[in-house]
């Protein structure tokens, strides 16, 4: 058996193992925090019970009434509020992304366009980055209120400051040759940007890419935690104060899911993108 | 150009007196490394907002002046927070129970995050049990634990100092794995080949060889801790910055959160400060002459 | 330079090595090496790369196990490294976290000696290697060859009875690599204590030329050719000169595949 073989049948045992004695776990532990709501929810209830029990959060329509309304669970409204409420959280997520990321570029080139303006933002920057992103929570509901597009906007703080940061270091650490090479060559400055810088920082934008997911996943959770009235982290966090703890798992499951096919994603993504780059630059290490 | 061969080439001898020329160059080289447009910046930056807070009513946008004034004075004694249930109603005390969970969780998290990152880039066992759980729990933000440590250990100091130290194992896993796997070999055989038996290792090649990556490691976790231990807070405490940003929160007093923020900024900034004065001195090898 | 009547220092005995490839194969690095190495030699090995030089150098340091035969190193079979066979690398093997200082008295450390006597040792070291001015710097901002002289003046200060040496100036520019061989040389053939044997690696002919008492030439794992060189010490580049060093030189050049077309047969060249 070779060493990368042995090794995953090493790995997948854990996960193996780790579930078996989850499934232990809940046959000698249990209690209930509610009549029919186990603390420790074995597989097989988890799959059919709580899932059931996930329809309570289906506010109604599409033919499928609410159980607040009187209605009985079913799977097809626990599916339904599962997807109504990832598209929530999925939807933040994106906004924010796609924001930050906008905005934290051009702005990053914009600053990075002469090197005073650089020199200039250098302090307030790092300081509004010393400032944890986490705790801003409470003032962005001050601001904006715990509507939808307040949590989009936190998250596009974070996700913002983070590609800010990495675009303006990305932009100074390009191989002065490249662009003594395009000079040379009679490049004007917006050609230059367009053409070999963007290109040039492509490389380092993997890495603040994937940090600035895993802030904006966090930002979400925060968001949801904290105020929100849909997505996952609400639902967490509800069933949280009620001790649903059966709830709370299935619906961690579930994000870690979605957590680790993002990442995947945007690893793919990249590798696609960056197929032209010295393997080192690649990796991204 | 070599700064230091250039200062040394252009600095009088011991117990000469400097001359006029030398002096000039020194301030002049000394007024460029201070950079005055860095604090041009700075000084802009505070006069855009308070001129920013004139237009916007103060209910939303305090200005910075007023917001250092609340910050002074909230610092040590600030009687309103205990009739919003603060434990401790004072700015100072609650940052001292923040920074007491992240130092209590640094602590625990760097011990078992080194001691496993460590091991298991020399026992393949390890490393095969470990990297899987580790890098799943790498993806997926550490917040999703919370609800549950607030459930299993209640509200209070365990179910926070859990949170961060959980994440800063995590970080100091991957830091202390990549560090010891990238370490060159030809160090250990080198050693060997001195005299050196394989208990020494440990001492002599290892931890010294792998410190400067782990400390970088620690100075970004630590930068994430302060976060996670107020989100921690918001969702469940009766004292730390956290409670106090959700008792201003709700009292709808954006002064107070930002100056609040502001504390917590000041203390952040002093500990990653901390942590470069760690590094600098412990990993001065790695950077020596750059 | 060794007598008739020196006892024998490094003894190896039918020595060799395996490897199986990632496509299963089964490929022999050292095949049957048996060699004798008198006390007080300057041995260098010499053949191509991929020749099994370094694995027999790296076997005889005990960093590799043989997968047949002994090694006998002063009357004792040896397992595993230790200090009285001291190996000066060809990469950079300087502890990059020690100053230079505390890297030389390392192994006189790791043997328990006072802290005051292994400074002693270390400064005169350094003095001999010519880097008494950067005894406190950091590795880092040394160049190739001041490392390279680290590295020579720790492994002499620590005393071993042998010495080996896996090509240990190939990264270092021509300039370099001279004044180090003469540095090397000063400090093997310095008085008052007994000459170390010295097993040194190189597919350099003129350096092997240089340096060596006796020159085995390897190839595909085994030694093909055992050649003493009588040349008197000091050698410069004069010596290689000499008649009899031009004709070891044709020989060794022969083994490595690089025999000049003009002489022996046409197929000479063809024939690595």
């Amino acid at each position: 058996m070779t060493d990368a073989s042995r090794q995953q049948l090493v790995s997948l045992s854990v996960f193996a193992a780790l579930a078996i004695a989850w499934e232990i776990l809940s046959c000698v532990y249990t209690v209930e925090a509610q009549p029919g709501e186990p603390m420790v929810a074995g597989w097989g209830t988890l799959f059919t019970r709580t899932l059931l029990s996930l329809s309570d959060y289906w506010q109604g329509g599409l033919g499928v009434p609410a159980v607040a309304d009187g209605a009985p669970r079913s799977y097809l409204a626990a599916l339904l509020s599962i997807i109504s409420h990832s598209l929530g959280t999925l939807a933040r997520l994106a906004s924010g992304l796609v924001l930050g990321s906008v905005f934290g570029l051009a702005l990053g080139l914009a600053v990075s366009w002469s090197p005073w303006s650089r020199r200039l933002v250098q302090l307030p920057t790092q300081f509004l980055r010393a400032l944890p992103l986490l705790a801003m929570v409470p003032l962005f509901q001050l601001w904006f209120g715990t509507y939808f597009y307040g949590q989009v906007l936190f998250v596009s703080y974070g996700v913002g400051m983070i590609v800010f940061a990495g675009v303006v270091n990305a932009v100074r650490n390009v191989p002065q040759i490249y662009i003594d090479n395009a000079r040379v060559l009679g490049a004007s400055r917006a050609h230059l940007y367009r053409t070999v810088i963007l290109p040039a920082i492509l490389p380092s934008m993997r890495s603040v890419v994937l940090l600035s997911l895993g802030a904006g996943w966090g930002a979400v959770l925060a968001a949801e935690y904290l105020g929100a009235q849909s997505g996952l982290g609400y639902i967490i966090v509800y069933a949280q104060q009620f001790g649903l703890l059966d709830r709370m798992f299935l619906i961690a499951l579930l994000f870690i899911l979605y957590t680790s096919a993002s990442y995947w994603v945007i690893e793919r993504l990249f590798t696609r993108l960056l197929a032209w780059s010295p393997s080192s630059q690649a990796a991204g290490r | 150009m070599n700064g230091r061969a250039e200062a040394v080439a252009t600095a009088p001898r011991n117990g000469e007196p400097w001359s006029l020329s030398q002096l000039f160059k020194a301030c002049s080289r000394t007024f460029t490394a201070l950079d005055p447009l860095r604090f041009a910046g700075a000084l802009l930056f505070i006069a855009v907002w308070e001129l920013a807070s004139l237009f916007i009513s103060p209910i939303i946008l305090p200005g910075p002046f007023s917001v250092l004034r609340r910050a002074a004075a909230d610092f040590w004694s600030a009687p309103a927070l205990s009739y919003y249930g603060v434990e401790d109603p004072s700015l100072a005390a609650n940052l001292a129970y923040t920074a007491e969970n992240v130092a209590i969780a640094a602590l625990i998290g760097a011990a078992i995050g080194v001691t496993l990152g460590l091991l298991s880039a020399r026992v393949w066992f390890v490393r095969a049990a470990m990297n899987p759980i580790m890098m799943t729990a790498g993806t997926v933000p550490i917040l999703i634990a919370a609800p549950f440590l607030l459930i299993w250990f209640g509200v209070g100091r365990a179910s926070a100092v859990s949170l961060v130290a959980f994440y800063i194992v995590v970080i100091l896993y991957v830091s202390s794995q990549r560090a010891a796997l990238n370490l060159d070999p030809i160090y250990e055989n080198s050693a060997l080949t001195l005299g050196a038996h394989r208990g020494r290792m440990l001492r002599d090649i290892l931890i010294p060889g792998t410190i400067p990556e782990i400390l970088g490691g620690f100075r970004i976790a630590l930068a994430g801790a302060w976060g996670l231990e107020a989100v921690s807070e918001l969702l469940g405490s009766q004292s730390g910055i956290g409670k106090v940003l959700e008792v201003l929160a709700g009292a709808t007093d954006p002064q107070g959160i930002l100056a609040t923020l502001l504390v917590l900024g000041c203390a952040a900034i002093l500990t990653d400060g901390l942590a470069a004065t760690l590094i600098a001195r412990f990993a001065a090898w790695r950077f020596a002459g750059s | 330079m060794p007598t008739e009547t020196s006892r024998r220092m490094i003894e190896l005995v039918h020595l060799g090595r395996n490897y199986t490839r990632a496509d299963g194969q089964r490929v022999s690095a050292v095949d049957d090496v048996s060699l004798i190495v008198p006390e007080g030699e300057f041995l260098c090995l010499i053949g191509p790369s991929g020749c099994g030089k370094s694995t027999l150098l790296q076997m005889m340091a005990g960093l590799v196990g043989p997968s047949s035969g002994a090694i006998v190193v002063d009357g004792k079979e040896i397992d595993g490294p230790g200090r009285e066979r001291g190996m000066v690398f060809q990469r950079d093997s300087v502890f990059p976290w020690m100053r230079v200082i505390e890297n030389v008295e390392y192994g006189l450390k790791c043997r328990g000696v006072a802290a005051g006597a292994r400074r002693d040792i270390a400064r005169d070291y350094l003095k001999r290697v010519g880097l008494s001015h950067v005894e406190r710097a950091w590795p880092r901002e040394l160049s190739g060859g001041m490392l390279k002289r680290v590295a020579i003046a720790a492994v002499f200060a620590n005393g071993g009875e042998v010495l080996l040496l896996d090509e240990p100036f190939g990264a270092l520019d021509y300039v370099t690599r001279r004044q180090l061989q003469e540095v090397l040389l000063d400090l093997w053939e310095e008085p008052g204590r007994a000459v170390p044997t010295v097993v040194f690696v190189t597919h350099d002919v003129d350096e092997a030329l240089l340096l060596a008492d006796r020159i085995v030439a390897m190839r595909n794992g085994a030694i093909v050719d055992d050649i003493p060189v009588g040349a008197a010490r000091p050698r410069d580049t004069d010596t290689l000169l000499l008649q009899d060093m031009v004709a070891i030189k044709h020989r060794l050049l022969g083994h490595l595949g690089l025999a000049h077309a003009a002489r022996g047969a046409a197929g000479a060249r063809g024939a690595a």
